[in-house]
């Protein structure tokens, strides 16, 4: 009998080393969180899953230039960067679109060598997010962002990865979704439109009584002139590289809300602290996207008060490729102007076009 | 720490057994006791390092009244003493476990506005209170010595069953630990602990876990039953609730049995049972052989008339009940069991003729008084009862099928989405059935050690067993957290 145990002891050990042997394999292969390499095989990448897949996309993948930015970022077709300027473009993105959390990935990414291009959607409250990274701790897995495998068990042997990621990344792969330029777009199957974007903001719920007084934000100001010189510091330390700032549209709807807050000095002191102080480089370039009118102002374009469709995307790379909307440290009065005249008129007529 | 974790797996367990059986080369195995003495604390304070306080505590106290009735010997001040360490224990319990629940009915009665203390639950306070409380009765009878620090320590801290149990007597394990036969390692009792162990996890990860998917979110949406899926969800849950805790309880024992251990069992084919009262001596059975050794028999047992049995029966299971909670639900499961065991007591000849029959009936008794079990509150538990009953048919099995969203049926649900939406459904309902299917016949089959007896060596037995503990490690993702760690 204790024959019979030794026996399958042995046998036991060999079969659950074969097992774990043939999943790690599998995980190792296909490798969806893109931890170990880039895709074998000539397959496609499938960049779905931001989060997990950010960290070893930044460290593996063969790339010169990056497109940084929060979720209205992730609809842009980085193969057009690639065929305007000549570059290979990786999407890096986080969905609040933190400088702190950006700059992580960002320097990550040059720690593998100096970039050509970053190419950089600059959300407005971003600039009012915490300067601390918040990528590592909490509930995200440590493995994702460690180059050691020792710490990769709960990637290696998980069930969900081996029978829902590997499965769901060959499906994608073979319909052609979020792949090549396409990384984490997620418009498909979202509905935009005017009824769309209005769920997001209850307008016709909020009474004024008078005119809303710009709320004090002098704490505030601190946190943007921390944010501000975490970019500032980037760009003056890679002067090699050239940083293109989009700043992107968001709809009226988030204008009007500013207004009704008292924010909106708070916003465009944000904005022209950030603008004035990365017009004096030589190595950026600044697009403003925010005082097209005819973007903002319709909410078709939309499907909450930020979030635009991918023809808005394919638009600013258009123009950006073309110079248009391009901000010279001269002009930026006049578009702030602009940008405020803008955002008088929503809050006083444009959006009774849809409140009434 | 969790067994059915990654780190436990991978990282303590293979510590701890390299550690002990290396410091067992020493003379002394002192520095073996040590050691795994320390890893059990690391494994109990490893989420919350305060508790470790709370059992230090309590075993400092508990080993000081030991020596003191070593030291002192009859009359009344040994008595005194002994009330002192019992009253000492049950304080420490009352504060930890049933403060609030006794403030809170205190307010509801006397129309007070007494405020709650923000009282965290100490993981398996109840076991290991019970299991010392055990030892200094025994210790006040003269059925037990005074055993030095280090084994003392070892046999409440050893962490196979230091959070929830089974509930282990000194006589069980202190002797193993004195002995000698424990200080080598053996690759047959290995094996014999990593098999229990593989089939514990599996129970746990593969079957409870599964299974606590709907009735999680069923028992979260009460209301919207109809009487089948009532009774499908708490049909469920006396199988989830098996499968979890007596997975824990043969992870338990497997873990203790590769340390060279033999823990008690805890269970032994409940559902087989033919009435209540046999049910619990096969249903956790260290907490049974706890309460008829320290409460049952000392209130006279049934040496003291058939009326007197009844209400020591009662006694003994409105006891577990609270044991089990701080709350009415608990207390009402306990009454309910209390009340079924005297009918039983009182007209033991009120018995189907067949015996598949009075299997059944304590079946259904036993599911429905756990339906109370698992209730948030005595209005849930009302409501449900009133779903059981009352509801009717309103189709909605396949909604409650719908809930079975595993990473095992991914690609078959999004293959069907695409291809053949209509047949979804039909997935979600083969799921349920096999579900079911497997967890009937584990309950109705035989013991998993006689399985792995015959057919554990042989090529297909090791194969089975090598990828249920594959499939079930790769399930580890999966939050889950034990039943029975907050009783």
């Amino acid at each position: 009998m204790d024959g019979n145990r030794k026996k399958g002891l042995r046998r036991l050990l060999l079969f659950i080393a074969a097992e774990f042997l043939l999943v790690a394999l599998i995980v190792w292969l296909f490798d969806p969180f893109y931890q170990y390499h880039s895709p074998f095989f000539g397959m496609e990448a499938v960049l779905n899953d931001r989060d997990n897949q950010m960290p070893g996309t930044v460290r593996n993948f063969s790339y010169d230039s990056v497109l940084v930015g929060s979720s209205v970022a992730e609809n842009f077709d980085s193969s057009f960067l690639d065929g305007t300027y000549g570059c290979r473009t990786l999407k890096v993105i986080r969905a609040s679109g933190s400088v702190a959390d950006l700059l992580y990935y960002l320097e990550m990414a040059q720690e593998r060598g100096e970039l050509r291009n970053v190419f950089w959607c600059l959300d407005i409250p971003a600039l009012e997010a915490s300067t601390e990274v918040t990528l590592r701790g909490g509930d995200t897995p440590g493995y994702l962002h460690t180059a050691s495998i020792l710490d990769d068990l709960p990637y290696l042997f998980n069930k969900e990865i081996l029978l829902e990621r590997i499965p769901a990344m060959l499906a994608y792969s073979r319909a052609g979704i979020n792949t090549g330029g396409h990384a984490y777009d997620w418009s498909r199957g979202k509905e935009f439109g005017a009824a769309q974007a209005m769920r997001a903001y209850d307008r016709a719920g909020i009474v004024l009584e008078g005119e809303p007084q710009d709320r004090d934000f002098t704490d505030k100001k601190g946190l943007i002139g921390d944010n501000v010189a975490l970019l500032t510091e980037q760009v003056s330390s890679h002067p090699e590289t050239t940083y293109r700032f989009l700043i992107p549209p968001f709809s009226m709807l988030w204008w009007d809300c500013a207004y009704v807050n008292g924010e909106l000095e708070e916003r465009f002191y944000a904005l022209d602290s950030a603008a004035t102080a990365l017009l004096r480089f030589e190595n950026v370039e600044v697009y403003c996207f925010q005082q097209e009118d005819w973007i903002v102002c319709d909410l078709d374009n939309y499907m909450d008060m930020v979030h635009y469709g991918p023809e808005v995307n394919q638009y600013m790379l258009e123009r950006m490729a073309a110079c248009g909307n391009r901000v010279e440290p001269e002009d930026w009065e006049a578009v702030l102007a602009q940008l405020r005249e803008l955002a008088r008129r929503i809050s006083q007529e444009e959006i009774y076009r849809y409140y009434p | 720490m969790l067994f059915n974790s990654v780190i436990f797996i991978t990282a303590f367990l293979p510590l701890a057994l390299l550690g002990w059986f290396l410091l067992q080369k020493l003379e002394d195995p002192a520095w073996a006791k040590a050691f795994l003495i320390g890893m059990s604390f690391w494994f109990y304070g490893y989420y919350n390092v305060s508790y470790l306080w709370i059992l230090l505590v309590s075993l400092a106290g508990n080993y000081a009244f030991s020596f003191l009735l070593h030291r002192i010997r009859g009359g009344g001040f040994r008595r005194g003493l002994f009330a002192c360490g019992v009253l000492g224990n049950l304080g420490l319990l009352f504060y930890f476990k049933y403060f609030n629940f006794f403030i809170d009915n205190c307010n509801f009665l006397l129309h007070t506005d007494i405020s709650l203390e923000k009282i965290a639950l100490p993981l398996g306070i109840s076991f290991f209170t019970f299991q010392q409380m055990s030892f200094l009765i025994e210790r006040y009878r003269g059925n037990a010595p005074h055993y030095p620090l280090l084994d003392y320590v070892f046999f409440v801290s050893f962490f196979p069953q230091l959070i929830a149990g089974p509930i282990v007597l000194h006589s069980e394990l202190v002797p193993q630990l004195q002995g000698r036969q424990n200080r080598r390692f053996s690759p047959e009792g290995f094996y014999d602990g990593a098999t229990l162990f593989i089939l514990g996890l599996a129970k746990k990860v593969l079957l409870a876990d599964s299974l606590a998917v709907l009735v999680n979110a069923e028992y979260d949406n009460i209301a919207m039953l109809d009487t089948p899926t009532a009774w499908i969800v708490i049909v469920w849950y006396m199988m989830e609730l098996y499968f979890d805790f007596s997975g824990y309880c043969d992870m338990a024992r497997g873990i203790a049995a590769m340390f060279g251990f033999r823990l008690p069992e805890n269970f032994d084919s409940p559902f087989k049972a033919a009435s209540v009262r046999e049910f619990w001596r096969r249903w956790h059975m260290t907490l049974s052989r706890f309460l008829s050794q320290y409460v049952y028999l000392p209130l006279g047992g049934n040496r003291k008339g058939k009326r007197r049995q009844i209400l020591n029966l009662l006694a003994v299971f409105l006891v577990s009940g609270l044991w089990h909670g701080a709350n009415w639900t608990f207390v009402l499961w306990g009454l309910m069991h209390g009340l079924a065991a005297a009918f039983e007591t009182a007209f033991p000849r009120a018995r189907f003729r067949h015996e598949w029959m009075n299997r059944a009936a304590t079946a259904v008794f036993v599911t429905l008084s756990f339906s109370v079990f698992r209730s948030d509150s005595l209005e849930s538990a009302a409501l449900l009862w009133r779903r059981l009953f009352t509801a009717g048919s309103q189709g909605k099995l396949l909604g409650v099928c719908n809930t079975l969203v595993f990473p095992e049926n991914y690609a078959l649900r999004k293959l069907l989405d695409m291809a053949a939406p209509g047949l979804t459904n039909g997935l979600f309902l083969s799921c349920f059935l096999l579900l079911t299917a497997v967890g009937a016949a584990l309950l109705a089959g035989g013991k998993a050690e006689a399985w792995i007896e015959k057919k554990g060596h042989t090529l297909g037995g090791a194969f089975c067993l090598a990828t249920l503990f594959t499939w079930a490690f790769l399930s580890l993702s999966q939050v889950s957290v034990f039943l029975y760690f907050n009783f």
